[in-house]
């Protein structure tokens, strides 16, 4: 199976829904040289903050940038990882606590190669891509996501 | 020699300054449109952000190049 190697779009308007993931691991019932799949799903959770509890959270991006990036940590990961198969999405817009923001799903023939690329995938994208979370509380108000 | 950067701001950096979209004539290195654009909004004294240029993070003092497109980053928070 080719890689595919062409900038996507990574970006989802609202939460992604669980039938997509779902849609998503069935497709790959075709592609048999894959032997374990490792997937990462962001929630949003509902933190207590000293000016309220988080409700959701409504994300922007940078968005040209943000593709830009994501395009190269991809091409860096499939360099260093032997991958089948490799495919980010992330939310723009409002997702409700609860609701998932975040889908990363890699596949390769062998476990480890799909769990250890899963890991740094996640950690790249939340350190390098230019999105931003802004955390609506229950009192109308909002503080600035802030990634440990 | 006129050079009108295109200046996009984002997240808490564009809630403080209440703007997304602005244009600025400038011309110079990146470390003059900093310092400029400190004048311009004092506000982001207090901020924490970088730049980019033409969608690249900037590292250090590099040049601006003619009617570049300038972003005001703040630290990132998606996944």
């Amino acid at each position: 199976m080719e890689k595919e190697r062409k900038p996507k779009n990574i970006f989802v308007q609202g939460p992604i829904s669980p039938e997509k993931i779902a849609q998503s691991i069935a497709n790959h019932s075709s592609k048999t040289d894959i032997g374990g799949h490792s997937i990462f799903l962001g929630q949003v959770r509902a933190d207590a903050k000293a000016e309220g509890n988080v409700i959701a959270i409504d994300y922007t991006a940078y968005e040209e940038m943000a593709l830009e990036k994501a395009f190269e940590i991809r091409e860096a990961i499939f360099a260093k990882y032997p991958l089948t198969c490799m495919h980010i999405y992330h939310s723009l817009g409002e997702v409700k606590v609860g609701e998932l923001c975040l889908f990363v799903f890699t596949s390769s023939k062998h476990r480890k190669a799909a769990m250890d690329a899963c890991d740094e995938l996640v950690e790249r994208i939340k350190a390098e891509l230019p999105v931003w979370g802004k955390e609506i509380l229950d009192t109308q108000g909002h503080v600035w996501k802030l990634n440990t | 020699m006129s050079n009108t950067l295109h200046i996009k701001a984002f997240g808490m950096v564009a809630e403080k300054i209440g703007l997304s979209d602005l244009s600025m004539d400038h011309s110079g290195d990146s470390a003059e449109l900093l310092a400029a654009l400190l004048v311009k909004f004092p506000e982001l004294k207090t901020l924490k952000f970088t730049l980019a240029i033409n969608k690249k993070i900037v590292n250090g003092n590099q040049e601006v190049p003619e009617n570049a497109e300038i972003a005001l980053l703040p630290p990132f928070s998606g996944g």
